[in-house]
C-alpha cells in the first residue's frame, strides 16, 4: 500500500515524460506538497495560472456593483432592475458550472477554463455600450458564467494535487480567486476616480474602467493556454493519443455524478456558505452606501474586505479540513464544516441587526471569515465524493452555490419588499436551515457525522463501484485504484485499533 | 395661516442653529421661486439651460428675511423619478433627505429683492422628472425657509431632463476590436492543439 507520507520522493515512470518532478510525488505523480511561493511546474505552476484567472473571472462578474451609484443614474435603473440584474449575474453560472465539470472530465481543465474564460470577455468589454435595464441585465449575466472556471480551478488542484495536501491547494486556489470580489470594489472605483479626474465626465469614466477587468481576463486566460498543463504528466489529448489516460464516456460521467447522493447535499449547502457570499458581494457595497451615507470610495473599501478575507478565510477552511482529517479522517472534515457553516449564519443574523458603522463593519469581517471557511471546508470533502465524476461533483457543488445566491436575492434582495438589513437576517437563518443536511452525509468506509465506518468497507469498494467488471477488467479504473490508495488517511488515526461502531441508518451509497 | 408663530418658530430654530435637526415640514414657504421650463418641457443635459428666479412671497412681512444670509437654489426629484429608487428618498429630516442631489447655486441673499441665475443643466445630471428649490440659508448656513417651482404635493410644474448616455463611438470600436481578439486568439490555440495531437 503506498505511503502517503510527505517526504517520499517516489515517483513511477509509467507515463512517457521520464517524471521528474521538484515537488514529491505519490503513485498518480500528484504532489504531496504544496509551495505556495514556488512556480514549479508542473503543479505550482498550475496553481497560480488557475487562481489567477479564476480571480479576473470573479473582478469582472462582480464589476458593476461598486459603481451602481453612478451606473444606476446613468441607465435610470431602480431598485427592482438592479435586484434582478444581480440575479441574473449569478444564475448563469449555475449551468454553466455543472457543464465545465463534464467538460473537464472530458477535455481537461486547461482548454475548458481557457475556452470559457475568453468567450465570456467580450461580455465585459460590451458593458461599456449598454444603454439600458435590460441590456445590463444581459451583460452581467452573460459576464456571470465566468464563474464555472471555479470547477476547472478546483478540479485542476484536485488532479495536481495529492489527498493529504488537496484541501489547502483548493482552498487557496479558491479563496484566492474568490479574493476577486473583494478586490474589484476596491479596483473598480479607483480605476473610475482616476479616469474621472482626468477629464471624463462620470457617465462616460465607468464605462471605460470596465476595459480593466476585461483585459485581465483575456490575458489570464492566454497564459493559461500557453503555460498550463492538465495533469501532472501532460495535456489530455496527448496522453489519450498515447493511451496513457482512457478517454471516458459522457454518459457514464453524469450517471455516476448524479446518482451520488453527497453531491446533491453538498450542492445544497454549498449554495449557503458560497451563494451567500455571492449574495453579500452583490448587496455590500450599496448597503453602505445608502444606510451609513458614506461615499462610493468608502462604500468600495468596507464591501472589498469582505471579499478580501478570502486570502485567508478559505484557504484557513482548507488547511483546517486538511488538519482535521489528519487526527479524525473524514468525519473530522464533515464535523469542522458543520460547525463553521452554522457560525458563519448567527454571525449573519447578528450583521442585519447592526445599527453602528464601526460594529457592522466587525461583524461583517468575522462573518466574511466563518463563511468563506466554510467554502473551502467543502472542497476539503468534495474530492472524496467521487472519482470518476469528480469534474462533476465539483460542477453541481459549484452550480449549487450559484443557486443558492439566485434563490436568496430572488427571496430577500428583490424590491423592496425587505429593507436590506431584514433580509440580511433572514439570509442567516436559511444558512442555519440549509446547512442540517450535512448531518446525513456518510462514506461507508469512513463515516459520517454520527455515525461511524462500517466494518470492512473499504475505499478500494467505494470508488471501484464506479467502474462496472467489464471497465475494470480493462484497467479503466487504474486512477481510481491509485487515488483509494492514496486516501487511505481519510480513515482518521485510530482506524486500526478501535472496534468498528456497528452503522444503523446508513443510507446505501449508489 | 397665522405667520406669527411660523416665525416664531423660524427664529428658535436660528438661534439654536446647526446642532439641531432641521426638519422640511418646519420651514416655512417663504420663498416664490420660478424656472424657465415648462410643465412638461424636455430639457437636455450639457446642452440646455433653466434660468431660475426666487424673491420673497409678497404676503409675507418685509421683517420675515431679517435672518436670510444666504440662498441655496437644488435641482430635485420629482416623486416619480424616486419611485423603487431607494437612493433618493424624501425624509423629513434635511440631513438625511436625499430629494434634492444637485446644487445649482448658493448665493448671497438681498433683503427685499430677489435674485435670478442661469444654469446650464450639467452633463452628470441623469434622465429624470425635476423641480427647483431655494432654501434660505441663516448665518450658521442651517435652512429656515425654503420655495419650490412646485405644488406640496410636488405634482404641479414638473420638466424633465434627458440625460447623456456617456456612450462614445471609440467606446464601441474599442469594444468590438477587444472582443474579437479574445475569440481569434481561443480559436487560434485550439488549431494549434489539433496540430500537436495529430504529430
Amino acid at each position: 500500500m503506498e505511503d502517503s507520507g510527505k517526504s517520499s520522493l517516489h515517483v513511477e515512470s509509467s507515463a512517457a515524460e521520464g517524471g521528474h518532478f521538484k515537488l514529491p510525488v505519490d503513485s498518480e505523480q500528484k504532489a504531496t506538497e504544496f509551495w505556495l511561493f514556488s512556480f514549479a511546474k508542473p503543479h505550482m505552476q498550475a496553481f497560480h495560472l488557475s487562481w489567477f484567472s479564476f480571480f479576473c473571472c470573479f473582478v469582472s462578474t462582480f464589476a458593476a456593483p461598486p459603481l451602481l451609484p453612478v451606473i444606476r443614474d446613468n441607465l435610470n435603473l431602480t431598485t427592482t432592475d438592479i435586484g434582478n440584474a444581480g440575479i441574473a449575474s449569478v444564475s448563469g453560472a449555475v449551468f454553466a458550472r455543472v457543464a465545465m465539470g463534464t467538460a473537464c472530465d472530458l477535455v481537461g481543465p486547461r482548454l475548458a477554463s481557457a475556452s470559457l474564460t475568453l468567450l465570456t470577455a467580450p461580455a465585459v468589454y460590451f458593458t461599456s455600450v449598454i444603454n439600458s435595464a435590460s441590456s445590463y441585465l444581459l451583460v452581467r449575466f452573460f459576464t456571470g458564467f465566468s464563474l464555472a472556471s471555479f470547477v476547472s480551478t478546483q478540479f485542476w488542484m484536485s488532479s495536481m494535487f495529492s489527498p493529504p495536501v488537496v484541501g489547502v491547494a483548493n482552498g487557496i486556489a479558491g479563496g484566492w480567486g474568490n479574493l476577486g470580489g473583494g478586490a474589484t470594489q476596491l479596483i473598480m472605483p479607483l480605476v473610475y476616480d482616476l479616469i474621472h479626474h482626468i477629464g471624463s465626465t462620470s457617465f462616460t469614466a465607468w464605462r471605460i474602467a470596465f476595459f480593466i477587468p476585461g483585459f485581465m481576463q483575456t490575458v489570464s486566460a492566454i497564459a493559461v493556454l500557453a503555460l498550463g498543463q492538465d495533469l501532472p504528466n501532460g495535456n489530455y489529448r496527448k496522453l489519450e493519443k498515447a493511451g496513457d489516460k482512457h478517454k471516458d464516456s459522457f454518459r457514464k460521467v453524469f450517471y455516476h455524478g448524479v446518482t451520488n447522493y453527497r453531491g446533491w447535499i453538498l450542492a445544497l449547502t454549498y449554495g449557503y456558505c458560497f451563494g451567500v457570499e455571492l449574495t453579500i458581494d452583490n448587496i455590500i457595497a450599496e448597503y453602505f452606501y445608502d444606510k451609513f451615507n458614506v461615499n462610493l470610495r468608502t462604500a468600495g473599501i468596507i464591501a472589498a474586505s469582505f471579499g478580501m478575507a478570502n486570502i485567508i478565510s478559505r484557504p484557513g477552511g482548507g488547511l483546517l479540513s486538511d488538519w482535521m482529517s489528519r487526527r479524525h479522517g473524514m468525519r473530522g472534515r464533515l464535523w469542522s464544516l458543520w460547525v463553521v457553516q452554522i457560525t458563519g449564519g448567527v454571525l449573519c443574523i447578528v450583521m442585519g441587526r447592526m445599527n453602528n458603522l464601526g460594529a457592522s463593519i466587525i461583524v461583517m469581517i468575522l462573518f466574511s471569515f466563518f463563511v468563506q471557511a466554510a467554502c473551502g471546508l467543502t472542497f476539503g470533502v468534495v474530492p472524496f465524493v467521487s472519482r470518476r465524476s469528480l469534474g462533476l461533483i465539483s460542477g453541481m457543488t459549484g452550480g449549487g452555490g450559484n443557486v443558492g445566491a439566485v434563490i436568496t436575492q430572488l427571496i430577500f434582495f428583490k424590491g423592496s419588499k425587505y429593507s436590506k438589513e431584514t433580509g440580511i437576517t433572514l439570509m442567516g437563518v436559511m444558512i442555519l436551515c440549509c446547512t442540517l443536511p450535512i448531518t446525513l452525509i456518510y462514506f461507508p468506509q469512513w463515516g459520517g457525522l454520527f455515525c461511524g465506518p462500517r466494518p470492512k468497507a473499504t475505499a478500494e469498494d467505494y470508488y471501484a463501484a464506479e467502474w462496472s467488471e467489464d471497465e475494470k477488467e480493462r484497467g479503466y479504473h487504474s486512477a481510481s485504484v491509485k487515488f483509494a490508495e492514496n486516501s487511505v488517511r481519510e480513515g482518521g488515526r485510530k482506524r486500526d485499533s478501535s472496534p468498528a461502531v456497528p452503522a444503523d441508518d446508513t443510507p446505501s451509497h449508489a | 395661516m397665522a405667520t406669527a408663530p411660523l416665525l416664531r418658530l423660524v427664529l428658535v430654530v436660528s438661534c439654536i442653529g446647526s446642532s439641531m435637526a432641521v426638519l422640511f415640514s418646519g420651514l416655512p414657504n417663504t420663498l416664490t421661486v420660478t424656472a424657465s421650463p415648462a410643465a412638461g418641457q424636455v430639457l437636455h443635459a450639457g446642452v440646455d439651460q433653466i434660468k431660475v428666479s426666487w424673491k420673497l412671497n409678497e404676503s409675507t412681512p418685509a421683517s420675515a428675511d431679517s435672518g436670510y444670509k444666504k440662498v441655496k437654489v437644488l435641482l430635485c426629484y420629482a416623486p416619480v423619478s424616486q419611485v423603487d429608487r431607494g437612493w433618493r428618498k424624501t425624509d423629513d429630516h434635511l440631513k438625511k433627505d436625499k430629494t434634492c442631489q444637485f446644487k445649482v447655486t448658493t448665493q448671497p441673499y438681498s433683503s427685499g429683492g430677489g435674485g435670478s441665475f442661469v444654469y446650464s443643466v450639467e452633463r452628470k445630471i441623469p434622465t429624470g422628472t425635476y423641480f427647483v428649490r431655494a432654501y434660505a440659508l441663516d448665518s450658521g448656513d442651517t435652512e429656515v425657509a425654503y420655495g419650490q417651482t412646485t405644488n406640496a404635493g410636488k405634482t404641479a410644474n414638473l420638466f424633465d431632463v434627458v440625460g447623456i448616455t456617456g456612450r462614445h463611438a471609440s467606446l464601441d470600436v474599442a469594444a468590438g476590436c477587444f472582443s474579437a481578439f479574445s475569440i481569434l486568439a481561443l480559436v487560434f490555440f485550439f488549431v494549434v492543439e489539433k496540430r500537436k495531437a495529430k504529430k
